[in-house]
Order: C-alpha cells, then sequence, then structure tokens
C-alpha cells in the first residue's frame, strides 16, 4: 500500500460517521446531518493535516513552486499564490465573523482572481511560444543551473 | 452543532495558518526560491543557448501594485470582517493594467524575434 495514511483518515471519517448515526441521541435526520459534518469535517483535516506534515517534512517538495520555465522565479505565479492567499485568509475571516457563507461572493473577489489567474495563464502560452521550454531543457542536459532551474522548466513548461 | 462550528473554525485555523506558515517559512529560508524573481528572459541570438535575462520594470512595478492591492484588501477585510470589502474600480483597473503591462513586456521580449523571423521569411 502506498499511502496507508490516507486509507487509515478515510476508514477513521467512516467509523466517525457510524459512531454519530448509530450511538448518538437525536432525531434521525438531524443525526445524519451531524454525520455526514463530523465525518467530512474530520476527512477534510486529515487530508490537509497530511499534506501539510509531508510538506514541512520535505516528502512533499514545493521547492520549484515559483519556478519558471527558464529558471528564475516567475512573477505571475508569485502574484498568484499571494491573491490565493489574501483571498482565503479573507473568506476564513468573514465566515468566522458572520458564522454564515457570504452569499453571493462579491464580484471584485472574482474579477482579482480572475485578473490573477488570467495572467498566470497567458504568462504561460507566451513561454511555450517563445520556446523557453526548449531552453530549460538544453539546460537541464547540461547539468543545470545553480539553482536547479533546468529540472525547474521541465516541469513548468509541463503545465 | 456549536461543537461542530468550533471544530470547522479551529481546522481552518490549523490548515490555512499552516499552509500561509510553511510557505512563508520556506520563502524566507530560501526553500522556495526567488531567485531573478525581477529578472526576465529576452531571444539573444548572440547567447549560447538563444536567451539572456535583463533586470525587467514590468516585473518590478507587478511587484509593487500586487503588493499594494493585496495589502489594501487584506487590511480592509482585517478593519471590517463582517463582509468582503469593495474595490474601487480605478485600484481594479490600475492592477489589471500592471498585469497587461507585464505580459506586453513580457510577450515583446520572447516574441519579438520570432515574429520579425515570421515576416523575413514572408516578405523576404
Amino acid at each position: 500500500m502506498k499511502n496507508p495514511e490516507f486509507v487509515l483518515s478515510t476508514v477513521l471519517a467512516i467509523v466517525i460517521t457510524f459512531v454519530i448515526a448509530i450511538w448518538v441521541p437525536g432525531e434521525g435526520t438531524v443525526k445524519v446531518k451531524l454525520a455526514i459534518c463530523y465525518a467530512g469535517l474530520v476527512l477534510l483535516f486529515l487530508f490537509g493535516f497530511l499534506i501539510l506534515a509531508g510538506i514541512a517534512s520535505g516528502k512533499i517538495d514545493i521547492s520549484q513552486l515559483l519556478a519558471e520555465s527558464g529558471g528564475g522565479a516567475s512573477m505571475s505565479r508569485f502574484q498568484l499564490l499571494i491573491f490565493t492567499f489574501v483571498i482565503g485568509l479573507s473568506f476564513f475571516l468573514i465566515v468566522v465573523s458572520t458564522g454564515k457563507f457570504p452569499n453571493p461572493i462579491p464580484t471584485e473577489v472574482l474579477t482579482l482572481l480572475g485578473i490573477s489567474a488570467t495572467t498566470y495563464g497567458v504568462s504561460k502560452g507566451i513561454q511555450a511560444t517563445g520556446g523557453l521550454a526548449g531552453k530549460a531543457g538544453t539546460t537541464a542536459g547540461n547539468g543545470g543551473q545553480g539553482n536547479g532551474g533546468g529540472r525547474d522548466g521541465g516541469q513548468a513548461g509541463g503545465h | 452543532m456549536r461543537t461542530l462550528a468550533t471544530l470547522a473554525y479551529w481546522e481552518g485555523i490549523i490548515l490555512l495558518g499552516g499552509f500561509l506558515g510553511v510557505v512563508l517559512w520556506k520563502l524566507l529560508t530560501g526553500g522556495i526560491s526567488l531567485e531573478q524573481l525581477l529578472e526576465g528572459d529576452a531571444q539573444d541570438p548572440n547567447s549560447a543557448d538563444g536567451y539572456s535575462t535583463y533586470v525587467s520594470g514590468g516585473r518590478t512595478q507587478l511587484l509593487g501594485a500586487t503588493l499594494f492591492v493585496a495589502g489594501y484588501y487584506l487590511l480592509r477585510v482585517i478593519h471590517n470582517p463582517k463582509q468582503f470589502p469593495t474595490l474601487p474600480t480605478e485600484l481594479v483597473g490600475a492592477l489589471a493594467g500592471s498585469q497587461a503591462l507585464y505580459l506586453g513586456g513580457k510577450a515583446r521580449a520572447l516574441l519579438q524575434g520570432r515574429v520579425q523571423q515570421f515576416f523575413n521569411r514572408r516578405m523576404p
């Protein structure tokens, strides 16, 4: 088994669902809602935590998160990362403060993320058309740059 | 139901904070490289691999615009976390313009040679 921790998390979530559905007193429909909510929360937390622990321990390598096809850091990836974190954090703060899901999601939020993601996409298109992936391949063949730019390029160019 | 809300609250804090913290930590310690963030690639026939790097004004202004808009938005949310803040249209337009400038500069640096080659082949 390649990833036993993910299987264990799923099993744990299913067990919690059954425990709530069978032993917790209350009305049937409420119990079903509670069981699904708790199972979803536990599953999300365990999956998220496993990924977080993998990143922190280095098992999941994110060193090329901002790498560009030709080596070096990508500005389009960097700005997308910043906006994703800012919007995610804002969303969390608002849900915690109001206790409900914001409805509708304002157009400003979608516009910001849209502009940011479009820039990333267009930037990738320009790189591919400009032949930067070829440069990355050449670099990899020569043993790569100081920060492993050649390998980064190969990965980034594939997206 | 109150336990469920508390659980979701702490889960959000741990996961979101954790991901933010790990990425920030790796950015600060060099685990995620920011090398050449402000340098662009341009086609260069004199270079061995056909490309050279240059300090890009487009990237620099985009970094400034991004940090300004992201900081402004986050401060507005922290100031009033009851609703998503409204952004002035001028600010969104400025951000879009900044991104367009960056993309235009990048396209010019990477594609100008190719476009010229294309027209030279068509119209000798």
